[in-house]
């Protein structure tokens, strides 16, 4: 099932609402901002239904193994404070 | 992981090993302190200062055969007369640089060198734009930790170039108008002149600064060196310090070198590599290896050759039957090269294409959400990368964080078990690892534009592409051409503009 536009378009505005960014600061439609040259906010909209269409997808269906069990064992981040701050000592 | 670790703990041993590597082949080399060069200037260099690579132009003011004050005055004259096609600056601090110039103190290998900054270096006192809305008032209290070590070392700021906004795209304004030229078609801005370390390299290509520094996220070293003519080194994450840096991609930004020839950029990394307390990225890696004598030529019997025996890796589809067969085939008939065809690691296409570039974007929202919130139009052209930072889930980022990993392993084994070095086509696959890449000239096209590759290496093994690098640029002259000088008055038409979803498909 996919997504229509507008429900894509209520997901970017929500998201982005919830972490405080209006889209309404961009101009109307889809002419540029006279002075700055940002986007007009349908041709935003247009192009982040595009990016979520395309790169959520393609990311979440990628497998690190064909058996989910062993995927999760597969490259696990390196994100660890205390793992760094040893390394760096 | 404990490939990886072999690669690293064999980076660290070459490293040190280099003390103990053949000498340079220069018997008339006299009391050279450790860490400098003497490098007796070309006849093209005599009778005009601003064709002097660092190189010479370092070794004659060490020999007190050269004022940097005159040499400083030989840039501002070409910047006066030029910089309003070129565009390359942002800003230019003549009185401060000749106030640096005059100083007495010799402060190290950089001594009274002209350097271009990129505009996303902090400067302290000096405004710092990343030629942004967003920071268009903004003035640093320090310096990057690289620009320091640029000026400890002895180096010059003369001024701070423009750049595509925020590091995106190739030099606009931040609205888009194309400002930046390449040096080598200065009356046409359509002409491609790498992006986005831009002015940078506008100014060593059209001869304003001795030397600059610029900042990679994807490509934005090695293109505009390989469109304007120059070697650009792309090193290792956390082989320079990136703070005092405006943040594009915490995990792929890299500030390098863009300059004249391969000893130049050594000894440009030389001054700015090494640990940094303030940036974690830069802690517990291996040692900064001796860049300087890896870029030096080697010699045995006049002829050049490999400093080390090198197996220099070929992608499938890098040859093209021109400018990169010809560079291969240079490259092979250097004693010590050997080339070897390697495989693409599976999955090369996808986990290096758009989409898991991608993963790149949350890096850049996260630190402009403040900005975000206040300002959206204040990212001008480049707004769009960002939003759509802010709308990738933490699933699919962390998806692309170890996607990451499972391609460096692929990688240190499927291709440089093989070789040692490896021509690429793209920067972006060794953005996406930190692996680092030197850009060089390798020819001119039809109409007279340069051509460049890119070679990339182990982590940490600058030293390799150095090492090719001055063996190639030994037998080859690319590096030596130069642009001619812009011949009509700085009247420029209406400039093209890039949109904003120009911006979204060529930022890095």
């Amino acid at each position: 099932m996919q997504p229509t536009d507008d429900e894509l378009d209520t997901l970017i505005r929500a998201r982005l609402a919830l972490l405080g960014i209006d889209l309404d600061q961009l101009p109307p439609g889809t002419e540029p901002d006279p002075e700055t040259g940002s986007p007009g906010r349908e041709t935003a909209l247009a192009s982040l239904r595009s990016f979520l269409r395309t790169t959520v997808p393609t990311l979440s269906e990628y497998r690190f193994d064909a058996d989910p069990a062993l995927a999760q064992q597969v490259a696990p981040p390196t994100l660890y404070p205390s793992n760094t701050t040893a390394w760096q000592r | 992981m404990s490939t990886r670790r072999a690669f690293l703990a064999r980076t660290a041993a070459i490293g040190l090993g280099a003390t103990v590597l053949p000498a340079v082949g220069d018997a008339t080399a006299t009391a050279v302190p450790q860490g400098e060069v003497d490098v007796e200037p070309r006849a093209a260099a005599r009778h005009d200062l601003t064709e002097l690579t660092l190189a010479e132009a370092a070794t004659l003011i060490r020999r007190g055969r050269l004022d940097p004050v005159d040499l400083l005055a030989a840039y501002l004259a070409r910047i006066e007369a030029f910089d309003g096609t070129y565009q390359a600056f942002n800003l230019v601090r003549a009185d401060a640089a000749r106030d640096e110039a005059r100083a007495a103190a010799r402060r190290g290998p950089l001594h009274g060198i002209p350097l271009a900054v990129k505009d996303n270096y902090f400067t302290a006192g000096v405004p710092t734009t990343a030629n942004s809305f967003l920071f268009a008032d903004f003035v640093p209290p320090w310096d990057a930790t690289a620009v320091a070590r640029l000026t400890a070392a002895g180096g010059i700021v003369l001024g701070k170039t423009q750049m595509g906004p925020l590091a995106t795209s190739r030099a606009t304004t931040p609205s888009g108008e194309v400002t930046t030229v390449n040096a080598w078609a200065p009356e046409d801005p359509s002409v491609y002149p790498g992006g986005s370390s831009t002015g940078s390299a506008t100014a060593v290509a059209g001869r304003l600064a001795t030397s600059s520094v610029g900042t990679q996220t994807g490509g934005s070293i090695t293109a505009p060196s390989n469109a304007q003519n120059l070697t650009g080194l792309k090193p290792t994450m956390g082989r320079v310090s990136l703070h005092g840096i405006v943040p594009l991609t915490h995990t792929r930004d890299h500030p390098g070198p863009l300059a004249r020839d391969t000893l130049d950029a050594a000894i440009m990394l030389s001054a700015m590599a090494g640990p940094d307390p303030a940036d974690p990225r830069t802690l517990g890696l291996p040692p900064v290896p001796d860049l300087v004598t890896a870029a030096t030529p080697v010699r045995r019997r006049d002829r050049a050759r490999l400093r080390w025996p090198t197996r220099i890796g070929v992608i499938p589809g890098y040859a093209d039957g021109g400018a990169r067969t010809a560079f291969l085939d240079t490259l092979a008939d250097i004693p010590g090269a050997r080339l070897v065809d390697v495989p693409l690691p599976a999955e090369w296409e996808l986990l290096t294409g758009r989409v898991f570039n991608d993963v790149r974007l949350p890096e850049r929202s996260e630190p402009f959400l403040p900005h975000l919130r206040a300002d959206l139009r204040g990212f001008g052209v480049s707004v769009l990368g960002w939003l759509r930072g802010a709308l990738l889930g933490s699933d699919e980022y962390l998806i692309g964080q170890r996607a990451k990993l499972v391609l460096l392993e692929r990688v240190l084994t499927d291709l440089f078990d093989r070789c040692d070095v490896v021509v690429q086509t793209s920067p972006v696959p060794f953005d996406i690892l930190g692996l680092p890449e030197l850009a060089l000239p390798i020819g001119f096209d039809d109409d007279g534009l340069p051509l460049g590759t890119i070679l990339g290496a182990r982590p940490y093994e600058e030293d390799r592409l150095l090492a090719v690098g001055a063996a190639y640029q030994a037998v080859t002259d690319w590096h030596h051409r130069r642009p001619a000088d812009p011949t009509r008055p700085a009247v420029r038409r209406t400039p093209p503009r890039l949109d904003a979803l120009d911006v979204l498909e060529t930022m890095q």
